[in-house]
């Protein structure tokens, strides 16, 4: 996370066409530049200009900017035919634009606060560059990202049959968070998504499950992937980087979905939901890493403002619902999976409470605690308690009401 | 010369139907005892409330055919309706076609046949979904009935633990119950 606001970073992409240092580029290079540029910046936040073609069929590094995403994504529809090889400047500048847009994304998105993680167990503040060695947060990418983006370009991603996937294992943590934006990118053409979330990069990357868990996950409810290796080196700064953006992302999915009036549908999301962030809170534990689950408690801290009733989630449900009872409190069950993990953080802090000084993790405990305390979690858990107990057809009130014992 | 024929076939079928729905939840009983010593409170309880232990360890009581289920170890509740019936049914086509034209009469019963089957089939699910619906009605019904009795038990269940807990403290002075109120006041010297 080197990047940091660099005015050369805004300059290089926006050179004017008397840029000397502008380079060539066929038409399949050119498109293949629009759709990693799209992949990392699909709302032009911060690429707003894109490379032009020149008259012969061969383009510059720097012109017109498209209207919107929908070329991108045609392009990604349609295909263009393949060349033989890519050509020296194209590469430059995929390797260019890979770099600095994957860093850029991190640095806006969280990076640059001034925040306090765990770093071998202590907590360390400051912006990402400061509390992280360089050799800890240099990104790495492989192969399998160029392939993915020649095969991207030149297929009809929604109906080809060349084979392309990549093995999860081979990937390294900058690969897992450029598939994680390439993902989130054509997350909004149904056809593209129903293709990708079929392969392997993306079906067990980590940032897609703990993102947007419903989109990964298939009618069958996939199992979730193993969180353990985010919770440590790149993974997890990548992720501290992310915390932000996760919470966003997370308190805007909850709030729509009482605008969700499919029975099986909520319960699908639901349940994805629920498995991931129970094997992603169950990972940050195991590794101590409770910072890491942040977005998790200011998601919920965002949503109990004040007592919610279930139909804030479910209220979007039309008609009765499946035959079956239990089919249809399983799905309002599933649709509270967020509330439903405040549960898992109570009991953190149960323990958290419990260590003492001379503890290995006190640091991180103290960490934890004044986390909880700062969201005034007690009260969050109790609202959250309260609104899933509703749920309950056979709750009872002695339980949910608990009573302060009065000496006398 | 073309001749008309009609032809008339029945198709009956019986079956035995079976529908089902349960739920599944957690009582919450509170620690106030250690784990083992609140399950034993809740299966007494249970035991004097009519439920009967099960081979596995859990309390069963069958009220018709609403089952309901406790584990006292982990206060996990269950309850299950179950429908049966056997059920039969009949269906009744006609077709009518020509001698000399369009299928013969071989291949017309055949799809007569056919589309029978598919009648019966069609009447058969919706019968399942008739019994779908009672059970499922039976297990709504059922639930509003036990609840107040659940929550009977657990605060039962409580007391018990804090009159035992109390007794473990200390010696108890005096035990005020409100039962109007709920509320217990147990005084103790210690």
């Amino acid at each position: 996370m080197e990047a940091k606001n660099d005015p050369r970073f805004a300059t290089a992409m926006t050179h004017n066409d008397a840029d000397p240092s502008r380079k060539a580029v066929s038409k399949f290079e050119e498109s293949l530049l629009a759709v990693l540029q799209f992949f990392l910046d699909p709302h032009h936040a911060r690429f707003p200009k894109q490379p032009r073609r020149d008259g012969d069929g061969s383009g510059t590094g720097g012109g017109h900017h498209f209207p919107s995403k929908e070329k991108e994504l045609q392009v990604i529809r349609n295909g263009i035919a393949r060349p033989p090889c890519l050509s020296r400047a194209s590469v430059d500048l995929i390797e260019d634009t890979l770099a600095k847009g994957c860093i850029l994304f991190l640095v806006l998105e969280g990076g640059w606060r001034s925040d306090r993680f765990l770093h071998a167990g202590q907590p360390q503040r400051g912006r990402v560059w400061e509390r992280e060695p360089l050799v800890e947060r240099t990104l790495a990418f492989s192969s399998h990202v160029i392939e993915f983006l020649l095969w991207a370009t030149a297929e009809k991603v929604h109906e080809t049959n060349a084979p392309w996937d990549a093995p999860p294992e081979r990937l390294t943590p900058a690969d897992e968070l450029f598939f994680w934006l390439a993902f989130d990118a054509c997350r909004t053409d149904p056809d593209l998504i129903a293709v990708l979330r079929r392969k392997n990069a993306f079906r067990a990357n980590p940032l897609c499950w703990i993102s947007f868990p419903a989109d990964i996950a298939d009618d069958n409810g996939a199992a979730s992937p193993d969180f353990a290796p985010v919770m440590h080196g790149l993974r997890s700064i990548i992720l501290a980087c992310l915390q932000q953006h996760l919470l966003k992302r997370w308190i805007q999915s909850e709030g729509k979905k009482c605008n969700t009036s499919d029975w099986t549908k909520l319960r699908q999301q639901g349940r994805a939901e629920f498995a991931a962030l129970q094997a992603f809170l169950g990972a940050a534990a195991a590794a101590g890493r409770m910072d890491l689950a942040r977005f998790v408690l200011g998601t919920n801290a965002a949503l109990f403002q004040g007592d919610l009733t279930p139909a804030f989630w479910t209220g979007g449900l039309q008609g009765s619902g499946p035959a079956r009872l239990a089919d249809r409190l399983d799905t309002q069950r599933s649709a509270l999976a967020v509330p439903r993990q405040m549960a898992v953080l109570e009991q953190w802090q149960e323990r958290a409470r419990s260590i003492g000084y001379f503890d290995d993790d006190y640091a991180a405990s103290q960490m934890w605690k004044q986390e909880w305390e700062a969201v005034d979690g007690d009260t969050i858990a109790r609202r959250a308690h309260a609104a899933v107990q509703m749920l309950e057809p056979l709750r009872t009130s002695a339980a949910s009401e608990p009573v302060e014992p009065q000496a006398q | 010369m073309s001749r008309a024929y009609r032809i008339s076939m029945k198709e009956s079928d019986t079956r035995c139907l079976k529908a089902g729905d349960e739920i599944g939840t957690q009582l919450e009983i509170l620690d106030i005892l250690p784990p083992e010593d609140m399950a034993t409170l809740l299966r007494e309880e249970l035991e004097k409330r009519g439920f009967a232990e099960q081979d596995d360890g859990t309390m069963a009581r069958s009220d018709g055919a609403v089952t309901v289920t406790v584990d006292p170890c982990s206060g996990e509740v269950t309850v299950k309706a179950q429908a049966e019936e056997t059920v039969s049914q009949e269906a009744r086509r006609e077709a009518s076609g020509f001698n000399d034209v369009g299928p013969n009469e071989g291949s017309l019963r055949e799809r007569v046949k056919e589309q029978l089957k598919q009648d019966l089939n069609k009447k058969f699910e919706q019968e399942q979904s008739r019994l779908q619906n009672e059970a499922t009605e039976k297990l709504e019904k059922h639930l509003q009935k036990i609840q107040p009795e659940i929550s009977e038990i657990v605060n039962k269940v409580t007391r018990d633990a804090l009159k035992e807990k109390a007794q473990q403290l200390g010696t108890v002075k005096e035990i005020a119950e409100d039962p109007e109120t709920g509320s217990l006041t147990i005084k103790l010297e210690v």
